[in-house]
């Protein structure tokens, strides 16, 4: 049977085609809408008007056709028990070894099965478990007498919405299989070229490793360099040293450096937030919990210290020495490296100078500090030394642009070149 | 003055609140409880379900005794001692109170007496007898349920005019009883004090006593009433009340007439306000609607993401066990998990005589809705159970979408009704078809076969009924 465009309404002689929600070969059931066509006054579905075999679809998106149109033809079911091949169209397969997976069938959209308004039927526990997964149950088809979707409905739907998600990744020379995602890794044999030692890699190792790859593959890195003149801190810190090891404190750069870099996060607010991936949201955060990158015997770990803001650079001082000696005896609990708004990376006390550290998620940036270098300066006219402290400050792009990080690198800077006695005296 | 911190401060201690402080505090949370009375377990369980089901099994043995006359069983006239009926009630009440207190103590959740007061959002301040405390928290449930409905017009300040609240205290048997109102509240109660001797009037403003629930349900029910009871007057409205000497003059508006009338007493049950105006919601960012219940969202988290709300203050039908089980919803999300009350069957059961019970989509509804239901029957008439206790008077529904045959409402009448949904409320929660419930054996003889019979009837082959004419496919192609 041809369908040709009925009359739409009032005034309304043509359209341009919207959606088409059918291909050839599809198995329509009576009134089940074939195209959503738009004009001047509505959006309005075409359905057909029998039930069949989608043969012929005329018209594409975008075509503009007018009452009468020939706009799809369908053959009826029941006339002739027929039945329509899938058309599967192949791809140029070269020289693969595995079997090629059939494509799997398409989704079934919204099921309009049962009664509208009425939740799918599933057992409160299937329900649950949906919920969890965010999976929306009008969508799987249930095995079940009167079509409850049991467990195994939900595994087939997932195994089925993983296969199409595999289906849609571009077409490549991996081998058809979920593994095509990832190359599947592959053991080299060393020994052949020298002698060569064996250690497993510890579980400290391997978290490492997932989580900076789990970074650097979900965020956008930007690495903005800058340095600070840091000799009048230095100054500061030589003429107070004493007094604070008086009280047992070691006043070492980072205390400065903390308090620098609460001062800029108060002023850009979007370097201490982080994104909620699943509502969308920025999430900003109003209390300053500075992750500090320790280098341990086993691997780099990042406790936390909390509310920087409140703490004086005494305070911190003190806190920054036990909690680094816990860290490096590895006695910090996994709460206490948990909850950091932002990292510091301070790698001066070994040496080098810019670099670009990883983001330490879901914080959305981190400094990495270099060791600083007496370096020829022109300060006003004059050629002078001056001890220049390399920085680099890595943000998400997806959150952070540019030019927010070129201001608050800055202000980072300017914070750091303006202690003062007063701020430092105890 | 210092603050105690808690993760969870729960305002409220009936069905709802002490629910969710228990199921937190099992969760490992810390829970501190508030509750504004001296006694825990809220209204359900100190002046609503518990004591009113106590008067009604009492009432129920006072009608069972009369009605054995037929069954060569003669009692005499009941005498009532109404200060021990009182005291038994009370020690009902009493040790479910203390049970909520023990279990309370052995879960480490710290009950707090006094009433709860928001300072902001994460603060409320308790007064309790020893002065005010202040409690600092991670999140608090307000569960602070709802109160009788008193029309400023009723409320004369004369002890003769009750809500179910005094109606519970039952402090006299009345010679003549109004009860204003004709949903559960006032059919519960006015049952109880017709059995106990009063002459009950029943005034309703709408045109069906028990709105909500399926006429046909209701028709056993307003036909036994219609004996206990002296009148049932619908459309009605009671325009004025005043004292007059010992009695409440009342006048109402009754086919299109004024009359007034003289009663010993008025039980006003004219519906629930929510207690949720004195706990300093202003100060947070909670929002409520223009009746009083607080808006929540399908996790029961109101507009302050700090503060969750459950039970009657929440809205929603005003059931003890809807409280108790978005008590877990909310708890769950606490926790961070994916709960909701969406799509949640909750099942409705008032006991009047006899019972009416549903779960699901009513027919009602379903006909509101236009949806394409049909529903199979099975009368009690039928049921050997039922007759053994002289009540046939009963009736089990199901509402079947015809495509699926899956089951979307049951609703039933009859004595136990109340204990029978639980059935079906597990049939639509499992998404069970006619056809599991028609091949799931039920016990014989009980009351429960009505509803593998009303299962049976779908496919009109039910074994106890004959209908000549078969609607569905059943075993084996038997269709027509």
């Amino acid at each position: 049977m041809d369908v040709r465009l009925p009359r739409l309404g009032e005034g309304a002689d043509s359209g341009v085609v919207a959606t088409i929600f059918v291909k050839e070969g599809d198995t329509v059931k009576k009134d089940q809408p074939i195209l959503e066509l738009e004009s001047e006054k509505a959006v309005a579905s075409i359905p057909t008007p029998v039930a069949g075999t989608i043969t012929n679809i005329y018209v594409k998106e975008g075509d503009e056709i007018k009452v009468g149109a020939l706009i799809f033809s369908v053959a009826e079911s029941g006339a002739q028990p027929q039945r329509v091949e899938p058309v599967i169209v192949e791809e140029p397969v070269e020289a693969q070894p595995e079997p090629v997976q059939p494509p799997p069938a398409p989704l079934a959209p919204p099921s309009g099965a049962g009664v509208p308004g009425i939740p799918p039927p599933a057992s409160p526990s299937i329900r649950r478990i949906a919920r969890e997964l965010g999976i929306d149950l009008t969508r799987v088809r249930g095995s079940e007498k009167g079509g409850r979707i049991v467990m195994a409905d939900l595994r087939n739907y997932i195994a089925r919405l993983q296969a199409i998600a595999f289906q849609q990744a571009p077409p490549g020379p991996q081998p058809a299989a979920p593994a095509a995602m990832k190359p599947a890794p592959v053991s080299i044999d060393f020994s052949k070229w020298g002698r060569v030692e064996k250690k497993k890699m510890s579980q400290l190792r391997k978290a490492i490793s997932t989580k900076m790859v789990e970074s650097w593959t979900t965020i956008p890195h930007v690495t903005q360099f800058e340095n600070a003149d840091i000799t009048e801190v230095l100054a500061l810190r030589k003429k107070f040293q004493k007094a604070y090891e008086k009280k047992n404190a070691n006043l070492t750069l980072t205390p400065f450096l903390l308090k620098a870099v609460v001062a800029t996060l108060k002023k850009h607010p979007l370097f201490n937030a982080s994104i909620d991936e699943v509502t969308e949201e920025i999430v900003f955060k109003n209390y300053y919990h500075i992750g500090i990158a320790v280098d341990t015997e086993q691997g780099l770990l990042v406790p936390v210290i909390r509310d920087v803001d409140k703490k004086s650079l005494l305070e911190l001082a003190l806190e920054l020495q036990q909690l680094a000696d816990r860290t490096r005896q590895r006695k910090v609990a996994l709460e206490e490296m948990q909850g950091g708004t932002f990292t510091i990376s301070n790698q001066g006390g070994i040496g080098g100078a810019h670099f670009t550290p990883i983001i330490n998620r879901p914080e959305v940036a981190i400094l990495g500090v270099g060791r600083g270098a007496v370096q020829p300066v022109i300060h006003g006219k004059k050629l002078v030394q001056r001890t220049v402290l390399p920085l680099g400050l890595s943000y998400d792009h997806r959150l952070i642009d540019g030019a927010n990080a070129a201001r608050f690198i800055t202000d980072l800077v300017a914070a750091l070149q303006s202690f003062q006695a007063a701020d430092v005296n105890l | 003055m210092k603050s105690i911190k808690t993760e969870i401060v729960v305002v409220g201690s009936g069905p709802g609140g002490y629910a969710a402080a228990f199921y937190a505090a099992d969760r490992g949370k810390k829970v501190i409880m508030v509750e504004k009375d001296d006694r825990l377990g809220g209204v359900c369980l100190n002046v609503g379900c518990i004591p009113s089901k106590a008067y009604l099994h009492a009432a129920k043995l006072i009608e069972e005794a009369k009605d054995s006359e037929h069954r060569g069983i003669s009692f005499g006239v009941p005498s009532l001692d109404l200060d021990r009926m009182r005291a038994w009630k009370n020690g009902i009440v009493g040790k479910l109170a203390g049970g909520v207190a023990s279990l309370a103590r052995n879960r480490g959740v710290d009950v707090m007496y006094g009433r709860g007061y928001f300072e902001d959002s994460t603060t409320l301040r308790v007064e309790t007898k020893q002065g005010q405390r202040f409690v600092t928290y991670d999140h608090a449930i307000i569960a602070t349920g709802s109160r009788a409905a008193m029309p400023p017009a009723f409320d004369l300040g004369n002890k003769r005019i009750m809500t179910s609240t005094e109606a519970l205290e039952l402090e006299e048997i009345p010679r003549n009883l109004l009860v204003v109102g004709g949903g559960y509240i006032g059919m519960e109660l006015g049952t109880v004090y017709a059995t106990l001797g009063s002459s009950i009037v029943l005034v309703e403003a709408l045109d069906t006593i028990l709105t909500g629930s399926d006429p046909d349900l209701i028709r056993p029910v307003v036909k036994r009433a219609e004996q206990a009871f002296k009148e049932i007057r619908l459309k009605a409205k009671v325009l004025k009340m005043a004292t007059h000497k010992q009695q409440i003059k009342v006048t109402m508006e009754h086919d299109g007439k004024e009359v007034e009338e003289l009663y010993d007493r008025v039980l006003v049950a004219v519906g629930r306000t929510p207690n949720s105006a004195e706990l300093g919601l202003e100060n947070t960012r909670v929002q409520t609607d223009e009746r009083g219940f607080v808006k929540v969202n399908d996790q029961l988290q109101t507009d302050d993401p700090y503060i969750f709300a459950i039970g009657d203050v929440a809205g929603g039908v005003l059931l003890a066990h809807k409280a108790s089980k978005e008590a877990r919803i909310a708890v769950d999300a606490i926790f961070g998990e994916h709960s909701s009350a969406e799509d949640i069957i909750i099942p409705a059961v008032v006991f009047t005589d006899p019972e009416v019970a549903w779960a699901g989509l009513t027919e009602a509804e379903a006909k509101q809705r236009n949806l394409a239901v049909e529903v199979a029957k099975f009368p009690w008439s039928a049921s050997g159970r039922a007759l053994t206790f002289d009540r046939p008077d009963g009736m089990t529904k199901l509402v079947i979408d015809p495509a699926t045959e899956r089951i979307l409402g049951v609703g039933m009448v009859g004595a136990h009704a109340g204990e029978l949904i639980a059935e079906g409320v597990l049939a639509i929660e499992m998404s069970a078809t006619v056809r599991d419930l028609a091949e799931t054996i039920h016990a014989h003889p009980t009351l429960s076969e009505t509803l593998m019979e009303a299962a049976h009837a779908y496919y009109g082959d039910a074994t106890h009924i004959y209908s000549p004419k078969k609607r569905h496919a059943g075993n084996g192609g038997t269709e027509t």
